[in-house]
């Protein structure tokens, strides 16, 4: 599956509106906010459709998961919006992750815990709010919301030490525009290394910076990391791929209209997470250039000044040349 | 005191929820702290040990209770037995702490439940310290969950 799927589902005393924009999505937050709600008259609705007194668009059928026998049921549901409630403890086993790789649904989960086996974005873990946006509606209405906020610095931040999940091309590029500056750099060599390295690190102005398609695990304790300590701050592009190809180095028109749509161009079943369709991108991209990219170790020519300034120009209020 | 053993615990109940719909009784709903814990989480008022106001949902049972004030009234009401508190969102952390001060109560946690600002008293089992606000607890849990 790909692109932007809008649902909108309601009764007679609650309406739900959101938008669900890759592979795998998070609801977690609060207690008594309807996420298990949610999930029941998304079932209700898939049971006895318009009969049920549920109204439901989109342009996906909807399914809900659960039980011992998910994985008999997992295999009859294709090109779905699949909706598991947290009350799942196969969530978080390697089974469970090999099916959603393996499978051409979308998945809306619903979870506080982090799931360390399946690679969803920072960008798509919500809580759920009631709002006022449509004073007068009969229905309490709900939207979906970024639950972790704002986690870059509010204003120029000069950084003491960078810690790279990478330990390849985006190392080797913090490494390189480090030489000579007061930061050092370092690598977690992995994401889930992130929170020790950074743990071991809590008296100095850190910049973590990682692949936020794939993040969103490792977000929560990060967080809480954050929000308690002011001197360390997140950078977390799609990519470092991403940053490349959204710097303008490379001038094609494909790659703008990638960039604006990604959903439109991310086949859910065949990338598992974001990451992994903009290396192939960049790489193909860049096969003819003196940029000629590889994962494994960063083209020296990424290093040239002009080049630098341009990607750097997307890490924002990041004081790094 | 409350503790707290962080991670995947095969004793304890994973879904609380479930457990609570075939366990309660009517005192557990009427009890002063459940209907506290009520009124605060799901903003609903107990009217009875079988109907609870709900400005949602309107006149619901207590089956129709959010999934982490079931939690928080399972662990209170059967502390002998330990619960996945993960079923409870940060809403409920407060009230964690409470019957933690009442009682001694070990709870399973997979994730890291946000205990405020305040100093507070828990112990982490997996560890074996007692930990008094978050800025000290987070390094410890962070290690163990996500």
């Amino acid at each position: 599956m790909k692109g932007i799927h809008h649902i909108t589902i309601s009764n007679s005393s609650l309406k739900y509106e959101f938008s669900l924009k890759r592979n795998i999505t998070v609801i977690r937050g609060d207690s008594a906010t309807g996420k298990t709600t949610l999930v029941e008259m998304i079932n209700e609705y898939y049971e006895s459709g318009r009969e049920s007194g549920i109204d439901l668009k989109c342009d996906k059928q909807c399914r809900v998961l659960g039980g011992r026998d998910w994985q008999t049921l997992l295999p009859t549901m294709k090109d779905s919006i699949v909706f598991i409630d947290e009350d799942n403890d196969f969530l978080t086993t390697d089974e469970f992750a090999r099916a959603v790789k393996e499978s051409d649904n979308y998945f809306c989960l619903v979870t506080r815990e982090g799931l360390p086996n399946l690679p969803y974005s920072v960008e798509e873990i919500y809580g759920i709010r009631t709002s006022n946006r449509y004073a007068g509606l009969r229905q309490v209405y709900h939207e979906f919301y970024h639950i972790y906020g704002e986690y870059r610095p509010h204003e120029v931040f000069e950084p003491e030490e960078i810690i790279v999940e990478d330990s390849n091309a985006g190392f080797e590029f913090y490494s390189g525009i480090s030489e000579g500056k007061s930061y050092s750099v370092v690598s977690a060599e992995g994401k889930s290394n992130v929170f020790s390295k950074v743990n071991e690190a809590l008296d100095k102005k850190v910049v973590i910076v990682a692949d936020g398609a794939a993040f969103g695990p490792e977000m929560d304790r990060l967080m809480k990391l954050c929000t308690r300590n002011k001197n360390i701050i997140m950078f977390l592009p799609e990519s470092f791929e991403w940053l490349i190809l959204a710097s303008g180095v490379f001038q094609d028109g494909e790659i703008k209209e990638i960039l604006e749509n990604p959903s439109d161009h991310i086949e859910s079943s065949e990338y598992f997470s974001w990451e992994r369709f903009f290396t192939k991108t960049l790489v193909a991209k860049s096969q003819d250039s003196y940029l000629k990219y590889k994962k494994e170790h960063l083209n020296p020519a990424y290093l040239n000044e002009n080049i630098v300034k341009k990607i750097v120009a997307q890490i924002a209020d990041i004081e790094l040349i | 005191m409350l503790s707290v053993y962080y991670g995947d615990m095969s004793e304890s109940i994973y879904n609380p929820a479930r457990y609570f719909k075939n366990t309660y009784t009517d005192e557990w709903i009427t009890d002063e702290l459940s209907k506290k814990m009520i009124k605060d989480v799901d903003k609903s008022e107990v009217l009875g040990p079988r109907i609870i106001d709900s400005p949602v949902l309107g006149g619901i049972s207590p089956r129709e209770l959010s999934g982490g004030v079931k939690t928080l009234i399972c662990i209170y009401k059967q502390p002998d037995k330990i619960f996945n508190a993960s079923a409870c969102g940060d809403n409920c952390a407060r009230w964690l702490l409470e019957i933690g001060n009442m009682m001694d109560v070990t709870i399973n946690l997979r994730h890291i439940m946000d205990f405020g600002d305040g100093d507070f008293t828990i112990k982490v089992l997996n560890t074996n310290q007692i930990i008094h606000n978050m800025r000290e607890l987070i390094p410890v849990a962070g290690m163990i969950v996500r």
